[in-house]
């Protein structure tokens, strides 16, 4: 879709920003999560705040929402593993740090403590899902299961075939959910919440490719990011091992959300129709509209 | 007429004075200027609150600061700071979270704490509560450091009151931050700071001894009076500090001098951003901001992270 002229000083730009801020990718933070780390000493500027930017521009990048350096990426990997056992607390946060050769006092490279976690595993899921889909195994896998052409699917399957993916990546932390969804929801922690679920909805929908440029951009993004937090609520609660009644309710809400765009634009026909038959018969009557 | 006569006098005061060139004599093929020789180490300057002082000189100096106020120490940091000093040592405590919850490893047995410039133990206690009561961790044990013999034994004689007198987890250390040859490298967890590091004569020397003593991994955490971002509150903030503390200081202690360099030490403490630099500057990693700020920048709490160097 983009053009090589468009791709190349985008490309410089992460690059140069990369030497000047060491700073990781959600995509390249995913890959480093499954690989040993070799920590270094740390990179002058760390940018943990999410960055706020009023504006879209496709030659400067959005920074990522929270970097972390090599010894952070290094000890919240690690904490992953115990994140089944432990939930996403300071515990696992602490084993992390262990296991990574580091001290139980280590665990103060982040202010934000345990919601650093929840942070990075949103982030490095993210990154994961987004890795599958350029690989191009994911939708040829659900092809070659429903016995259908990969290249066939429409932008709308597409995005319930990646919500569902991205709900069963939480399926193995699917106890402490909770535990995290609580955190997210803390007043102080909304704000970056927020902002992660709106980059996952815009990952989804820019990988089934679509390419609305209208007002339908936000409303779709609003749309994705209601039905997939309403998900992983459903999720937490359902007892089925594949997670059939989660898929249930997402294909629910996905024939919900059809419903109702087809009646928003019902009404948005009648009103334009009923106002545009008002305006002809004002000027019949001579009004000066 | 008085006034003329002063004026007359001045006049002839500027007059009288001789021209006298910095150097008096001076040839290029001589030795002679071996005469200018530069300043020694004992003769370089430091500051003592708003008056230069020789650096040999601010540590005696500050010494008797500190031992002229010992005994008075706690009633009058609660005038001063109207008793917040205690919920910014709490929050301190807290965040830093001392102990381990977890049952230790085989290698590890509790965290080993340094308390600089801790001498009434404020800190120490509160961190060994923090260890036993929330975290359940009996192993952990802190040696409290101070470079005066007044305030140890102010805190010696507290810790008569508290579970840890006697025993290992509470050691006392007579011993100048600067130089701590008795504590071998990277062998300290968690090395705090309250309220001291402004005192220090070099404070470059103290955070590089800091790395020195610290394991990989390990954290230096300080609290320290700083810089008030909001102009309003800063007039008001200095306001009370310049009129009120050495008033109290006064009243309470018997002691204005020694309240007055209190504030005058504070004034002259670097800002928060400086500080980072000085902790990057001695090697140490600065999770997210750096600082927190507690009470609108009144104090604000510095951390860094020791780096673990894989080979």
């Amino acid at each position: 879709m983009a053009s090589l002229a468009r791709t190349v000083p985008r490309r410089a730009l992460i690059s140069l920003q990369s030497l000047r801020t060491s700073s990781t990718r959600p995509v390249r933070q995913s890959l480093q999560s499954l690989q040993p780390l070799q920590s270094r000493t740390q990179p002058h500027h760390l940018h943990l705040q999410p960055q706020i930017r009023p504006y879209h521009s496709t030659l400067h990048p959005r920074l990522p929402d929270h970097e972390y350096n090599n010894s952070q990426i290094a000890i919240l990997s690690a904490a992953l593993p115990h994140i089944p056992e432990h939930g996403f607390s300071a515990e696992a946060l602490a084993l992390g740090a262990r296991d990574a050769g580091f001290l139980d006092v280590s665990v103060q490279l982040f202010p934000r403590a345990e919601f650093d976690l929840v942070l990075f595993w949103l982030a490095s899921r993210r990154g994961l899902l987004r890795a599958k889909v350029e690989e191009g195994a994911l939708f040829r896998r659900v092809a070659d299961k429903s016995g259908r052409d990969a290249s066939s699917f429409s932008t709308e399957e597409k995005c319930r075939i990646l919500v569902m993916e991205r709900l069963k990546m939480n399926s193995d932390v699917k106890g402490q959910w909770q535990g995290a969804l609580a955190q997210m929801s803390l007043l102080s922690n909304i704000p970056v919440s927020l902002t992660e679920l709106h980059a996952l909805s815009n990952d989804i929908l820019s990988l089934s490719d679509d390419s609305a440029v209208d007002a339908s951009w936000y409303s779709r993004r609003l749309a994705l990011s209601a039905i997939y937090a309403s998900a992983e609520v459903v999720m937490t609660r359902d007892p089925t091992p594949d997670l059939s009644e989660t898929e249930a309710f997402v294909n629910r809400r996905f024939e919900d959300k059809e419903a109702l765009k087809q009646k928003i634009e019902g009404v948005s026909q009648c009103v334009s129709f009923v106002g545009n038959t008002a305006v002809g018969v004002g000027r019949s009557w001579g009004l000066k509209i | 007429m008085s006034s003329r006569s002063a004026w007359r006098a001045l006049h002839h005061s500027a007059k009288r004075r001789a021209f006298q060139p910095a150097t008096p004599y001076r040839c290029f093929s001589c030795t002679r200027r071996a005469q200018d020789q530069p300043k020694s180490e004992q003769d370089r300057m430091t500051h003592f609150g708003f008056t230069n002082v020789p650096e040999s000189e601010k540590e005696s100096r500050v010494g008797a600061v500190f031992s002229s106020v010992a005994s008075s120490y706690d009633t009058m940091n609660d005038l001063m700071s109207l008793g917040i000093h205690r919920l910014w040592k709490d929050h301190f405590v807290r965040s830093l979270n001392p102990g381990s919850p977890l049952p230790a490893g085989p290698h590890r047995k509790g965290w080993n704490i340094l308390d600089i410039a801790g001498g009434t133990g404020d800190i120490a206690f509160r961190m060994l509560d923090h260890a036993t009561n929330i975290n359940h961790d009996i192993e952990t044990r802190v040696t409290i450091s101070d470079i005066n013999a007044d305030m140890l034994a102010e805190g010696r004689k507290r810790s008569v009151q508290t579970p840890y007198y006697n025993t290992s987890r509470l050691d006392f250390v007579e011993a100048n931050a600067e130089h701590m040859p008795h504590i071998p490298d990277a062998s300290v967890d968690l090395y705090t700071v309250v309220f001291g590091i402004r005192n220090f004569t070099d404070k470059q020397a103290a955070l590089n001894e800091a790395f020195r003593v610290l394991k990989p991994g390990g954290v230096f955490a300080c609290m320290e009076f700083s810089k008030v971002d909001n102009p309003v509150f800063d007039a008001i903030y200095k306001r009370w500090n310049f009129s009120a503390i050495p008033m109290i200081g006064q009243l309470v202690a018997g002691d204005r001098d020694s309240y007055q360099y209190l504030v005058e030490s504070i004034e002259r403490f670097p800002s928060q951003d400086e500080f980072r630099g000085m902790i990057q500057k001695a090697g140490f990693m600065i999770p997210g901001k750096g600082y927190e700020n507690l009470t609108g920048g009144i104090a604000a709490i510095h951390k860094g992270i020791k780096p673990v160097v894989k080979a």
